[in-house]
């Protein structure tokens, strides 16, 4: 069995301010506990009585001086608890202004991490039941050492608890409301993460794993994470550029607006019809082209209006990102025309936050 | 007094009647602190919702029946002052009178649910009740208003307030000034329906005690010592009243005379 | 030679034995009618005692599954699903009912009016009423917990519990929340018998800490227990209707609902221990022969915690998303609500001194208790500390805090009573080895179980998880070998207990030689308590002046004697 060490792990800015108060307490609390289990032995060992003894005890009611004593004292220790206790929690809880924010969606019974670039990655669940989708992004919830991280919360079912001992901080996430709390880790290594809020069946399986890396390390997490990152990237292009304004997703298809432009949705490697006869297979190559040079190829049933000055809007970078969006555009995920700031993946749509509280909701 | 009534109402574990008397209302005080406690966690939930969501608050308030509201808290204020008279009749040994009383107040009790069982009955036919029937109401009104405009006065048989509601979120955003959430109003409802519920349980059980305090009466087994008997159910009748009190404004009155906000 | 005693009063001769009654409250009748439609106080607190040492059993061997269960990283012997039912299960079972009623119900009813000096509790009727609720959302609890099982924890949160737990949440909200009006109807009763039904001379300076104890408990039961009463019938309307009362997608706050009833279960808490503390004061005054060290102190303090008690309650939501101001308030209430505690243990231990000590089985189950309590009460404090919450909450921190004071506390003050006052109610003595013996192996099993998940906590392991990373094995295994020794120390009074029923020794009317007016009558007592009315002459724990609270002599205590005491003429024997 492995072991666990004495001092448990530290990792962050927190943990490194929790443990001194916490053994601040234990010393106090121990001490006080000793005095009374000292007191405890000593009395019942002088004062047993014993064989021959004469019974006779003194009338003694009681000393307001001692009660006093023992009211103050406590009441003045337990209020240094309080106070040390304040300035730690007030460090855990309040994220400094410019920290950069990553969002984290808990479900039942895994966690949905989405870095603020787009890279997405899960932790926990029960991969025998997970999409393929959500199988390629399991991972663990990697961060750069020494750069103070904001992270919001919210729960797409019931409450749970994001909950790192190596950084000795954890935060109930419930549903309906965002809440944030923030790290700042200070030692590299690999800490477990845990749910714990009980949240059902599985709620023991919603765990996995904290990294604190070097920056070049999570530098280089992100380029790996190609799921998600270049194509959420190219889906800003997208929307920045307007695209969706004319190319509407299917869903809007069917709305009075008459369609501009086809539907980019299940393109990727299909053939297209061209005006003019002949077909074209919808690569990199044609989307490239199809952005570059609109008028060179038009699909069959589409007016060649598509303006022609995207190329010198798009770098080849950009270009790559859209491709990238465009080639993962599955039925029904293209964004629709009227959406500015869409909630991470996975939230619930149309959250309304009243001030001070709750109040979500679906019309 | 015979040796056998003072000796039937003086139970064996108390010394004398006044101690007796004495730990009987001490209890029903007690009782009726736990009932308020009870209530109170409902109006805690009640208010804190109600000041998350005064529109939509309001907006429910409006479409309670009103004047069932008024006319029932009329009988029970009057049945608090009978049952206090009963008390009088009670302390006097005036048998008749004391079954007088207590038959009006029981009279009053009843008309009380009889109107609050009305005021359900129109309630539950408008549809207004938070769940599935509420849920398809709107959806109904929704369709209509979108094909409807507001003054052509033909509702389609949908009910007055679905429409209102559906009108008034026409085209709105969510997420904009005015918009009511038609979940939140069933939260209302949900209040509504379990305040006056409980509320109307205890009425019940009231006006079980006032028909056991009949019986006894009838059989004659409310002397004069005996009076205290009926104070403590009187208390209790008291208490149910004043609850009453306080939650018809919190649930009828929301919003009147200000411009739903 | 007579034994000498501080500023006697009188050297009246020791009363003679009371006369064992012809009918006393055991006999006046037999047969199942003549229990089950009772209205005497002492059988109703003998119902209590029997169908709580049943739920006792039913929750204890949950526990016994849920450590099984633990030895192994990934769940020795139960499924995830079967081991979530299994834990709620047993915390229902302990909580509601077991240690919510365990000292008001059995020894409340019995002793209030003989404490006081009363023929019997103010309502005797309503008194069985509370007992018959108390079996029917009992059957319901039972039934919910046997059949399918609940799966929410008994903390019952919603969402999970209202929308998407498939199990058997109403029935056990509903028995819930009808055995809350048993624990109200108690409540009640206690409190109104103490204000008026008191013997002469019993004024409330000069009655016994337990009832103080009892009277503090019964104000919170009555103030707390109709709160979670709402909550659980908003739950059950949430998740029988469908609507949204808690749930964030219809409108509703799940975090109202934590509000709600933790506002109830942390009073709760104090329903729990404060009786317990009553026992305490009784039973380490009469082995150590002295008076209560501050009496004023230990019975305001019973007061205070009830008082502060109700205003602490976010403390269990430190991280649930409460606000930051709000956490500081709760938070610096707490430490408030730790003093009072802290006074009874110091004024406990300074009773001690220059007592005359010794270690029948009720001490050194009061000492265990002392011991056990103050380590269980300060851990509190970690978790009323904000920095140190955030970590140690929701881990196996918390779960040893609560089993330090609901068990190593509570249990062991509730055995202490039973063990204090089993010849009162039954008449009989129990072996004074054996059950030494099993306070020593309780006080052992205990520490072993519960002292390793401190250090699990510590280390982040977080509570209700039937499976858990390895390195965490070793204490897992310490503890449940430890709950093993436990348990065995539990069964030991339930086979020398009921061993003494047709074995033991036929009790004196006070064997313990204590002051307190229930001694005064014959063991058992006589069905309406006293033969006489009692006249109370001077205050409780006069042992130093060798009187007990008629101002009689006290008859010798038990324990190791002087040679030539004088066990003969007080016609003990």
């Amino acid at each position: 069995m492995t072991e666990l060490p004495g001092l448990a792990d530290r990792a962050s800015v927190v943990a490194d301010r929790f443990e001194p108060l916490f053994w601040y307490i234990v010393a106090c609390t121990s001490i006080g506990t000793l005095i009374v289990c000292v007191g405890l032995v000593a009395f019942c060992t002088m004062y047993r009585r014993k064989r021959g003894d004469t019974i006779s005890t003194p009338r003694i009611l009681g000393s307001h001086k001692l009660e006093l004593f023992w009211t103050v004292i406590p009441l003045i220790i337990f209020l240094t608890f309080f106070v040390w206790g304040m300035w730690v929690y007030d460090g855990a809880v309040h994220p400094p202004a410019d920290a950069p924010e990553i969002k984290v969606i808990g479900k039942q019974w895994m966690w949905k991490i989405q870095y603020p670039s787009g890279q997405r990655v899960i932790v926990g669940g029960n991969t025998d039941v997970m999409t393929d989708e959500e199988r390629n992004l399991v991972g663990a919830f990697v961060l750069p050492i020494d750069k103070p991280v904001k992270v919001t919360f919210i729960s797409e079912d019931v409450i749970h608890d994001f909950g790192i001992p190596a950084f000795r901080q954890k935060i109930d996430v419930i549903p309906g409301r965002y809440v944030s709390t923030w790290y700042h880790p200070n030692k590299i290594g690999e800490y477990h993460l845990f749910c714990d809020q009980y949240c059902g069946n599985l709620h023991s399986r919603m765990v996995g794993k904290v990294k604190v890396v070097s920056q070049d390390d999570f530098d280089a997490f992100l380029r790996e994470k190609a799921d998600g990152s270049l194509a959420w990237e190219g889906q800003q292009i997208f929307r920045k550029l307007q695209c969706n304004s004319c190319h509407t997703p299917n869903a809007q298809s069917g709305a009075k607006v008459h369609p501009r432009a086809p539907s980019l949705e299940g393109l990727w490697g299909r053939d297209v019809p061209l005006k003019g006869g002949g077909t074209a297979e919808v690569t990199e190559q044609y989307i490239r082209e199809s952005i570059v040079n609109p008028r060179a190829k038009v699909v069959e049933g589409w007016e060649p209006i598509m303006p022609g000055n995207y190329e010198s809007q798009v770098s080849e970078d950009d270009l790559t990102k859209v491709i990238a969006y465009i080639r993962s555009l599955k039925s029904g995920k293209q964004i629709p025309n009227n959406e500015k700031f869409p909630p991470p993946d996975g939230a619930p749509r149309d959250m309304k936050t009243p001030a001070g509280s709750t109040g979500g909701s679906k019309p | 007094m015979s040796a056998s009534t003072h000796s039937s109402v003086l139970k064996h574990h108390f010394d004398n009647l006044e101690q007796q008397h004495s730990a009987e209302k001490l209890g029903m005080w007690m009782f009726l602190v736990t009932e308020v406690l009870f209530f109170s966690g409902l109006f805690v939930a009640y208010t804190v919702y109600r000041h998350f969501y005064p529109a939509e608050f309001a907006f429910a308030s409006s479409h309670l029946v009103l004047w069932i509201a008024g006319v029932n808290t009329a009988l029970l204020i009057t049945s608090s002052l009978t049952m206090t008279l009963a008390i009088r009749a009670a302390q006097l040994g005036k048998r008749s009178d004391l079954m007088r009383w207590l038959v009006v107040s029981f009279a009053l009790g009843a008309g009380f649910m009889g109107f609050k069982a009305f005021e359900y009955y129109t309630d539950i036919h408008e549809q207004f009740v938070p769940g599935s029937m509420f849920q398809t109401e709107y959806a109904r009104a929704v369709e209509h208003v979108a094909h409807h405009s507001a003054a052509a006065g033909d509702h389609g048989g949908i009910q007055h307030w679905a429409i209102e509601l559906a009108e008034n979120n026409k085209g709105k955003d969510p997420n904009s000034e005015g918009y009511i959430f038609p979940e939140r109003v069933q939260l209302f409802l949900c209040f509504y329906y379990i305040m006056t519920g409980i509320h109307g349980i205890h009425i019940i059980a009231g006006l079980g005690c006032i028909v056991w305090l009949m019986l006894l009466t009838k059989c004659d087994k409310i002397p004069p010592q005996r009076y205290a008997t009926v104070e403590i159910v009187s208390l209790y009748w008291h208490l149910v009243d004043m609850i009453w009190l306080f939650l018809m404004p919190l649930l009828y009155l929301v919003g009147t005379g200000v411009k739903g906000h | 030679m007579s034994t000498a005693y501080a500023e006697p009063q009188t050297i009246a001769p020791v009363p003679p034995e009371p006369e064992a009654p012809p009918r006393n409250y055991l006999n006046n009748g037999y047969g199942i009618l003549s229990w089950l439609l009772t209205v005497d106080h002492k059988r109703i607190g003998i119902l209590y005692l029997v169908s709580l040492t049943a739920f006792f059993t039913v929750g204890g061997i949950a526990a016994g599954l849920v450590r099984l269960n633990l030895l192994s990283p990934d769940g020795a012997i139960l499924t995830e699903d079967q081991y979530n039912r299994m834990f709620t299960a047993h915390g229902v079972v302990m909580l509601f009912l077991f240690l919510i009623p365990s000292i008001p119900a059995v020894m409340g009813n019995f002793f209030i009016p003989m404490m006081i000096g009363a023929k019997d509790l103010a309502f005797p009727k309503l008194n069985l009423a509370s007992w018959y609720v108390f079996m029917i959302g009992a059957g319901f609890m039972v039934w919910a917990v046997l059949a399918g099982g609940i799966d929410t924890g008994w903390t019952l949160y919603p969402p999970y519990s209202s929308r998407f737990s498939h199990t058997n949440v109403t029935p056990g909200a509903f028995g819930a929340f009808i055995t809350g009006f048993s624990s109200i109807m108690t409540g009640l009763n206690i409190m109104a018998t103490i204000h008026k039904m008191r013997a002469p001379g019993m004024t409330w300076g000069r009655m016994p800490l337990f009832c103080w104890a009892l009277y503090a408990t019964s104000f919170i039961q009555l103030l707390g227990t109709p709160v979670v009463a709402i909550t659980l019938v908003l739950l059950m309307v949430e998740r029988v209707a469908g609507v949204g009362v808690f749930d964030p997608a219809m409108g509703g706050d799940p975090l109202l609902f934590q509000h709600l009833f933790w506002f109830y279960s942390h009073p709760a808490v104090y329903i729990m221990i404060v009786p317990g503390m009553g026992v305490i004061s009784e039973i380490i005054t009469c082995f150590s022969r002295k008076n209560i060290f501050g009496y004023k102190a230990v019975a305001w303090s019973s007061v205070g915690i009830a008082v502060v008690g109700f205003l602490v309650w976010s403390h269990h939501m430190f991280v649930a998303g409460i606000s930051y101001y709000s956490a500081l308030l709760f938070s610096f209430l707490t430490m408030l609500v730790a003093v009072p505690s802290a006074i009874k243990v110091f004024n406990w231990t300074a009773t001690l001194y220059r007592g005359s000590i010794t270690f029948q089985a009720p001490m050194l189950f009061t000492l265990a208790f002392l011991v056990l309590f103050t380590v269980g009460g300060v851990t509190g404090l970690f978790l009323a500390t904000l920095g140190t919450d955030i970590h140690l909450h929701d881990t196996y921190f918390v779960v040893a805090h609560f089993h330090f004071v609901m068990v190593g506390g509570m249990v062991l003050a509730y055995m202490a009573a039973i063990h204090f006052w089993w010849p009162k109610m039954t008449g009989r003595m129990y072996s004074d080895f054996w059950s030494r013996a099993s306070a020593t192996v309780i006080f052992v099993g205990f520490f072993l179980t519960f002292v390793p998940q401190f250090v699990l906590g510590y280390h982040g392991m977080p509570r209700r998880y039937p499976n858990y990373p390895a390195e965490f094995q070793v204490y897992n295994i310490l503890s449940t070998a430890g709950a093993s020794i436990l348990g065995l120390g539990y069964l030991m009074p339930g086979i020398y207990l009921t061993l003494s029923l047709f074995f033991g020794e036929k009790a004196p009317a006070n064997p313990w030689s204590a002051t307190g007016l229930e001694w005064a009558s014959p063991s058992p007592p006589h069905v309406f308590n006293f033969e006489f009315v009692p006249v109370v002459k001077c205050g409780p724990y006069e042992y130093s002046l060798n009187v007990d609270q008629l101002g009689r002599t006290l008859p010798e205590p038990p324990g190791p004697m002087a040679p030539n005491t004088l066990k003969e003429t007080n016609g003990v024997g």
